[in-house]
């Protein structure tokens, strides 16, 4: 039995000086857990899961897959022996070779592994079976994606990485291919880094995140504690998912802010009163009440299908964003006041 | 990954320093001491050999320029009569060397020549000797080179012109062009690095043309070489002459490589390219195209097919004295065996720059693929410079034997030489097929499970066979051409068709040199048929 399937110990991951990532230690605890990677472009992402395929050498740290040294300053295991499968993000098919044999290609490895997955149940729920005789230059971007993660996945490996799966595949069966590509890494126990830049893929995908942000990972975590309790204001401002808004600690659970008026709830961390803080304001933290006399204006309104965003303008001037059932029995227009229900309450208070 | 000495490394480090050696031996040359000729040469011939070397240069780049310009126009943008016929018939002239153009036209303008008697069966007995313009002299090199070679003009150009987007010609519309303006202001323009391309490849060629200019009797640069090596066995000097002319040559390869480079902006991106319409061209603008096409396409091509053909008819004796089927098994010998070594060590360097991705090897690389810009001659002279040095000064030393019988005069050292001389169409030709393949492909081989011969062997070797089969036919025309050094690097009594048809000329009988020189066409044009589609396409 061994302690972790994966170990990450302070690892420096870098391909240029543009795209490293400093002393990163990350861990994978069981076979067959999944966890996500995000990141803006260019920080560097893809350079960790190339490091970890064994395409890049490191020069500290070590990594280690089943208790065995995959790469450390002085060793450095080729990747033909490694078991590790990377699925690219770009076009990565053999051109001279159909789909159907592309994929084969991964079938061929590791068939004497015990759970078998089939190159035709693949076909089927990556939707390739019309394009299963094509050429690569026949296909389109999403298609090809798919065919080099049903390459990848048909291997199956001891660690499966895959980069960006699905940024090119087509929004109509996007979350079909999540759910069943979920349900074949947990049933096959395949071992999985997904790296992506859509957070609601990895939240799900994942059953844990790790966020990389200038050039460290800065939260690495279950995806519940990463959107709700972020650990920086920098993973706050790549979530994008609310605004920070000057506040003051007032008592054990309560704090004031000049445009809100006192707002209530548990803080995530201790502050003594009187702190000055910046309170974390998402748009589900605050709820909207017509017959409420504390209003702002309403500068912008975006349609999400299941829900309104409105972003309000406050009496000094910040931007804050309320989210509004889409089925409410009205709308507002831009201009318009909007009332916020009080007292205010929030479940959770994240401060910084 | 890191770059990591392997044997894929050391490989690809191997064949470079081969196929360096002879250009290194050319520059080394520059510091050894020469013989009296030197001195002689400096005071008589140098002025003229450098004064010829440059009018025969500026003659032919001006005739290259207007013919395959001018044709590769005419072809891509308007269509007339023949236009598609002549796309890739006019690329038949790559199977004329120049020297066998040079017999044709001496052999049809001469006095009593063909011209002659063309004349005399039409209208019977007449002075027309002196009325038959003479193409000799500097004025036979110049056209004999310049319809030998406007095919590279032409086919760089063309390429270029075939990729320009309907939305530049649309452009120039929009702005009120006419097709004159948008031809000098848009069209031109953006076609001349590819045009520049052209020209400096027809410079290189022409400035290590030894076959033509010795004919026709012309002190060049490479004929200063051949003689200061054979008439005067000074070889320090013929290693002198060359390295002047090779800084000339390296000066034209930046300039074409700098122009290539350029070359890429032009390449439309994959979205925003929009096929051209031609305009089809009528009445007596479509005769003009017709006629200067099918000129430049007789004059180029069946002008000496013709010439050849009608002397191998009349004089059916010189055919039957010709061993032909020997010359033929001796020049697909070379072909063959050329083509293997080629091809199997480009390949093999190639993939070790990639799977090393040294820097130092890359450019050593690049500096021993500059054996193509080097005259032949000039490369069969350093070869044998630094096998008797080695000879001399290694061999001797630790008391073997000679081995220079191994490597002069021997099928052994031609094919060496020929090795060092079209290394870099091999090396640039696998090259560019590589430059195909994404690097994440090897990667996903990798972890795939497959090990770097693998990969090699299953991946890159099946997606490269038709650049393989490319490149060894268009080594196969450029060696069944191939003269100086063939006629240097030959075993004594082994002839090909080329060497046949040069000494017959160099002995004043063409009509000899008719049969071979045929059939030497004959065969190059055969390969350029089946591969004309790649050589437009690429």
């Amino acid at each position: 039995m061994t302690k972790n399937f994966l170990e990450i110990n302070n690892v420096t991951f870098a391909a240029s000086a543009k795209s490293k990532v400093n002393n990163v230690s990350l861990t994978i605890e069981n076979e067959g857990d999944i966890i996500c990677l995000l990141g803006p472009s260019g920080i560097g992402k893809t350079t960790i899961l190339r490091t970890i395929a064994g395409l890049e050498k490191i020069q500290s740290g070590k990594i280690l897959l089943k208790d065995k040294i995959i790469s450390s300053k002085d060793i450095h295991v080729e990747p033909e022996n490694r078991n590790i499968s990377l699925a690219f993000q770009d076009n990565s098919l053999f051109p001279h070779y159909n789909v159907i044999q592309n994929i084969e290609f991964g079938a061929e490895r590791n068939t004497k592994k015990k759970k078998n997955l089939t190159i035709d149940e693949v076909i089927k729920f990556l939707h390739l079976d019309h394009v299963k005789d094509k050429f690569p230059h026949q296909i389109s971007s999403g298609e090809a994606q798919r065919v080099s993660l049903a390459r990848a996945l048909l291997s199956k490996p001891d660690l499966l990485l895959l980069d960006e799966p699905l940024s090119n595949v087509d929004q109509s069966f996007k979350e079909e291919i999540q759910v069943k590509l979920k349900e074949i890494l947990t049933d096959l126990k395949i071992t999985t880094i997904i790296v992506t830049h859509d957070s609601y893929e990895a939240f799900y995908l994942g059953s844990k995140c790790g966020i990389i942000l200038d050039s460290q990972l800065k939260q690495y975590d279950d995806p519940y504690n990463v959107y709700h309790f972020p650990n920086s204001i920098e993973v706050v401002n790549f979530l994008n998912r609310g605004i920070l808004v000057p506040a003051k600690v007032t008592g054990e659970n309560s704090l004031e802010n000049d445009d809100l008026g006192t707002i209530t709830g548990n803080f995530i961390k201790h502050y003594p009163k009187g702190s000055e803080v910046q309170l974390l304001l998402q748009p589900e933290d605050l709820e909207h009440d017509d017959k409420s006399n504390l209003k702002f204006e309403v500068v912008d309104r975006r349609f999400r299908g299941t829900n309104f965003i409105y972003t309000l303008k406050t009496g000094s001037n910040k931007l804050i964003p309320i989210f509004v059932h889409s089925h409410h029995i009205h709308q507002h227009e831009v201009d318009e006041k909007f009332g916020i229900k009080r007292p205010i309450n929030i479940d959770h208070i994240v401060c910084f | 990954m890191g770059k990591k000495i392997n044997i894929w490394y050391i490989s690809s480090f191997l064949i470079s320093i081969a196929v360096a050696i002879p250009i290194v031996t050319v520059f080394s040359s520059f510091f050894e001491t020469t013989g009296n000729y030197s001195s002689i040469i400096k005071d008589t011939f140098l002025y003229d050999y450098i004064f010829n070397s440059l009018t025969l240069l500026i003659g032919v780049l001006i005739l290259t320029f207007i013919i395959g310009v001018g044709c590769s126009y005419l072809v891509s943008f308007y269509s007339f009569p023949g236009a598609n016929f002549f796309k890739w018939a006019l690329i038949l002239s790559f199977a004329v060397p120049a020297y066998i153009y040079a017999y044709s036209l001496t052999a049809f303008f001469e006095n009593y020549g063909t011209a002659f008697s063309i004349l005399k069966n039409l209208f019977g007995e007449g002075n027309y000797n002196a009325h038959i313009p003479k193409f000799d002299g500097k004025m036979g090199a110049i056209i004999s080179i310049s319809f030998s070679l406007f095919g590279y003009v032409y086919v760089l150009t063309r390429a270029s012109f075939h990729y320009q987007s309907q939305n530049l010609i649309e452009l120039g519309k929009n702005l009120g062009f006419s097709k004159k303006k948008s031809f000098f202001k848009i069209i031109l323009p953006s076609a001349r690095p590819a045009i520049v391309a052209g020209l400096s490849l027809v410079a290189m060629e022409t400035l290590s043309d030894f076959g033509s200019v010795s004919f026709f009797g012309i002190s060049t640069l490479t004929t200063g070489i051949y003689n200061a090596w054979i008439s005067f066995d000074d070889l320090a000097l013929a290693n002198r002459l060359s390295f002047y002319l090779l800084i000339f040559i390296l000066g034209l390869f930046i300039l074409e490589n700098l122009s290539r480079k350029k070359a890429q902006y032009h390449t439309p991106s994959k979205g925003g390219f929009k096929s051209k319409s031609l305009t089809v061209l009528k009445g007596y603008k479509a005769t003009l195209a017709l006629t200067f096409c099918a000129t430049v396409f007789f004059i180029s091509f069946l002008f000496p097919v013709l010439q050849m053909l009608y002397w191998t008819i009349i004089f059916p004796k010189h055919l039957a004295d010709l061993k032909l089927m020997e010359l033929f098994l001796n020049t697909i010998l070379l072909v063959f065996l050329s083509s293997i070594i080629l091809i199997t060590l480009a390949f093999i360097s190639n993939y070790g720059n990639r799977v090393s991705k040294s820097k130092f090897l890359e450019i050593l690389t690049t500096f021993s693929i500059s054996g193509y810009a080097i005259p032949g001659i000039i490369l069969a002279v350093a070869f044998i410079t630094f096998v008797s040095w080695f000879d001399n000064n290694v061999v001797n030393f630790f008391g073997f034997n000679t081995i220079k019988s191994i490597f002069i005069g021997s099928v052994f050292g031609l094919v060496i030489v020929y090795f060092v001389r079209f290394y870099s169409l091999a090396s640039n030709g696998i090259k560019s097929g590589y430059l195909k393949i994404n690097y994440s492909i090897d990667e996903s081989a990798y972890l795939l499970g497959y090990s770097k011969f693998r990969t090699f062997k299953e991946i890159h070797i099946p997606y490269l066979k038709n650049s393989m089969l490319l490149i060894g036919i268009l080594i196969s025309i450029e060696i069944i051409k191939e003269l100086p050094i063939t006629l240097i690097m030959r075993p004594f009594n082994f002839e090909t068709l080329a060497t046949t048809a040069y000494i017959f000329a160099s002995q004043d009988l063409l009509e000899a040199a008719a049969a071979p020189s045929l059939f030497l066409i004959l065969i190059a044009s055969f390969f350029i048929i089946i591969t004309s589609r790649y050589i437009l396409k690429d």
